[in-house]
């Protein structure tokens, strides 16, 4: 579904992301791990298609399609979805309205009707009951004066709604208290299909409990330095990343 | 450098011929008009070199002739007017059309007619009241004075209310007219009343609106006023609005403007008895190479006064967008609460906004504050949106809207704000959304 080939990345003067190859194939999930300013963001968010990057080598590939020469929208309306490290508040957009807009962008994309407003109701009242959200939020404004914790279950309530085939999360675990990321990992979970893909970031063995990662891979240095099944993040949990770095320098 | 040749014909030259064509009674009101007129031919029109003008240059005003507009009824479009459920006069060019008036029933203690009417019927009262209209009137009120003939005339008697709002269409073109026309409003004691002026301009006409609204708050008035510009993109637009304010009367003022090649709006609030309370607020959005100025001049007079301004700019392509705010705390006028915020947006690297806060105290005990920013859309902000989908368009013209919601919001006329949103969405083409 996503295979990254010597993906090389600059952002200003500096060279983030120093060759990187990955796959993620249909139905499985990944975890990246890796050192405080190791790229993991940066990784995702040129996924995602933000702007300010520059893409100095190496492909991108998403269903055999080039990723990265498509706008951010169209990557979203082809089912690439990301859930912000840090999600946007946006002060006078209607946090209901952005779930809408975005689920009547994907459906046009596909040739679909637009959604009736009664179904667009109980879907979302559906997945707001998964996500444990009070419907208060949905007329607020995006993210607006959320606290920590309701940006990262609003991230993953539009995620559920919109229904990505390529789901990226960008430490979506950080700032949940120990329910909410039960409750965030559950709908994470009802997402997984045999269709669907998810890479996620995360500092915590924690979240891999609750999502049971199929590969884990250690960014550092703007490079996949090691890559294992979900035992590395036990692994990662005990000792930390030097040794992995130490290895990588003495290869 | 040489000294510029004398031109052939000032402006000043200009209006005087029309002044001179008009055919007027021999009587005190012309009288009136004819001194107005000298004094404006004495000073002109205001240059840069004027503090209160020194970021809009009037060249383009001035290398125009206007005709004088006609009272013959011109192409309304009726399909551009808010719906609206209280009383309606059309100006159109300035004159009042009755057949598309509507002013009765009128409750007690409001009367409401044109000031056309006024003068036919008692032309000397007039010119008693204008006479004692004492002011240091600006170059542009002159001008109004000198052409003055038709326009509204709103009278309130003490505790009277009139519930529906007062909708003043000013309906400018086709050709190149000019219009002068005034708004009188009185307001006694504990009255309350809504006026919305909105100016539209046809297609490509060249034409010159020059209003003056004066309002007069006695002790407990409330006045909503809404100022909606709309004016063709060739047309200039100069508004004039003075209220005085007395004892706990509460004056708010909306103030959008989008339309015209060239338009400024000066508002003057003077808070003349303690508790008077002022709510200046608008939103002004150049694009093409429009020119939107917007002055004002809150007075605290008195102590224990209130003002709170609020204007946002949103500047596209070329579009230039100008607002000073300027606040006097007189001397002896302690206890005073004066805020004025202004936040500017600009689409295009070659828009451009000027805000400046002008701020002269002379009294200690006074609470002020002021803030001005200027920036761009936030391009996080922007690819958050587009990264659930939506297109670049869309989430721009959401993040502008966003921007313009907070004066939105404070626009109490569903149908007025409905127009709005829609106006805006067109503007900047996107579809509906509200927090
Ligand atoms: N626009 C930019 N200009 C310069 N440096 C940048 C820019 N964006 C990111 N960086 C730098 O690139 C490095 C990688 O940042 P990134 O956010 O991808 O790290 P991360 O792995 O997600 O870290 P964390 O675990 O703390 O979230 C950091 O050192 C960061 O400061
Ligand atoms: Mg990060």
């Amino acid at each position: 579904m996503l295979k990254i080939e010597n993906l090389q990345v600059k952002a200003g003067d500096k060279q983030i992301l120093k060759g990187l190859n990955l796959e993620v194939k249909a139905g499985e999930v990944h975890a990246i791990m890796g050192p405080n300013g190791s790229g993991k963001s940066t990784l995702v968010q040129v996924l995602a298609g933000r702007e300010g990057y520059e893409v100095t080598g190496g492909t991108a590939t998403y269903n055999g399609k080039d990723l990265l020469a498509m706008a951010p929208e169209e990557r979203a309306r082809e089912g690439v979805f990301l859930a912000f490290q840090y999600p946007v508040e946006i002060p006078g957009v209607n946090n209901v309205y952005l779930l809408k807009a975005g689920l009547n962008a994907i459906r046009k994309h596909r040739g679909e009707a637009e959604v009736d407003a009664f179904e667009f109701l109980s879907l979302v009242r559906e997945k707001m009951k998964l996500m444990q959200m009070d419907e208060s939020f949905l007329n607020r404004g995006v993210n607006e004066g959320f606290s920590g914790g309701e940006k990262k279950r609003n991230e993953i309530l539009q995620m559920a709604v919109l229904e990505p085939a390529l789901a990226l999360l960008d430490e979506t675990d950080s700032g949940l208290d120990i329910d909410a990321l039960r409750v965030v990992a559950n709908g994470v979970n009802s997402l997984r299909r045999q269709d669907r893909a998810i890479l996620m970031v995360t500092h915590y063995q924690r979240l891999l409990d609750y999502i049971e990662p199929d590969r884990v891979h250690v960014l550092s240095g703007g490079q996949i330095l090691k890559s294992g099944d979900k035992s590395l993040a036990l692994e990662l949990e005990k000792r930390g990343y030097d040794w992995i770095r130490q290895g990588a320098a003495a290869a | 450098m040489s000294a510029a040749a004398p031109k052939a014909t000032t402006s000043v030259d200009r209006y005087r011929s029309l002044f001179d064509a008009r055919p007027l009674p021999d009587n005190a009101l012309t009288q009136w008009r004819r001194a107005a007129f000298e004094r404006f031919a004495a000073i002109g029109l205001p240059t840069q070199r004027e503090e209160d003008w020194k970021y809009t240059n009037l060249r383009r005003l001035e290398s125009r002739q206007f005709t004088p507009a006609t009272p013959a009824p011109v192409a309304t479009d009726e399909s551009r007017w808010i719906a609206n459920a209280g009383a309606r006069i059309v100006l159109a060019n300035g004159h009042a059309l009755a057949s598309l008036s509507t002013v009765s029933p009128q409750p007690p203690g409001v009367t409401l007619l044109t000031l056309g009417q006024w003068i036919a019927n008692s032309p000397e009262q007039v010119a008693e009241f204008l006479q004692k209209q004492r002011r240091d009137a600006s170059s542009f009120e002159l001008l109004n004075a000198a052409f003055l003939e038709d326009g509204v005339v709103i009278d309130l008697a003490d505790g009277a209310r009139f519930d529906q709002p007062i909708y003043v269409i000013h309906q400018m073109g086709p050709g190149n007219g000019m219009s002068h026309p005034r708004i009188f409003v009185r307001c006694g004691r504990n009255s309350a009343c809504t006026l919305v002026e909105h100016y539209i301009g046809a297609a490509d006409s060249e034409t010159l609106t020059n209003s003056v609204v004066s309002l007069d708050l006695a002790q407990g008035a409330k006045v909503a006023h809404y100022r909606l510009q709309q004016e063709s993109s060739r047309s200039f637009h100069i508004g004039t609005v003075h209220a005085h304010l007395d004892r706990d009367s509460r004056y708010a003022c909306r103030d959008i403007a989008l339309g015209a090649t060239l338009a400024r709006t000066h508002i003057t609030a003077t808070l003349a008895g303690p508790g008077a309370e002022a709510t200046l607020q608008g939103l002004f959005a150049p694009s093409g190479t429009q020119h939107l100025d917007t002055y004002t001049l809150v007075d605290h007079a008195a102590p224990h006064t209130l003002s709170n301004e609020e204007y946002r700019g949103v500047a596209d392509g070329r579009g230039r967008g100008v607002y000073r705010g300027k606040v006097i705390v007189r001397k002896d006028a302690q206890k005073i609460d004066s805020r004025q915020s202004s936040r500017n947006l600009l689409l295009s690297p070659t828009a451009e906004i000027d805000t400046r806060p002008e701020l002269e105290i002379y009294a200690n005990d006074v609470k002020c504050s002021h803030g001005a920013t200027t920036g761009q859309l936030d391009s996080t902000a922007l690819f958050y949106l587009r990264s659930r989908g939506l297109s670049e368009d869309e989430a721009r013209g959401l993040l502008i809207r966003a921007f313009a919601e907070s004066i939105l919001s404070t626009i109490e006329l569903e149908p007025l704000r409905q127009h709005l949103e829609q106006q805006l969405n067109e503007r900047f083409a996107s579809s509906e959304a509200r927090a």
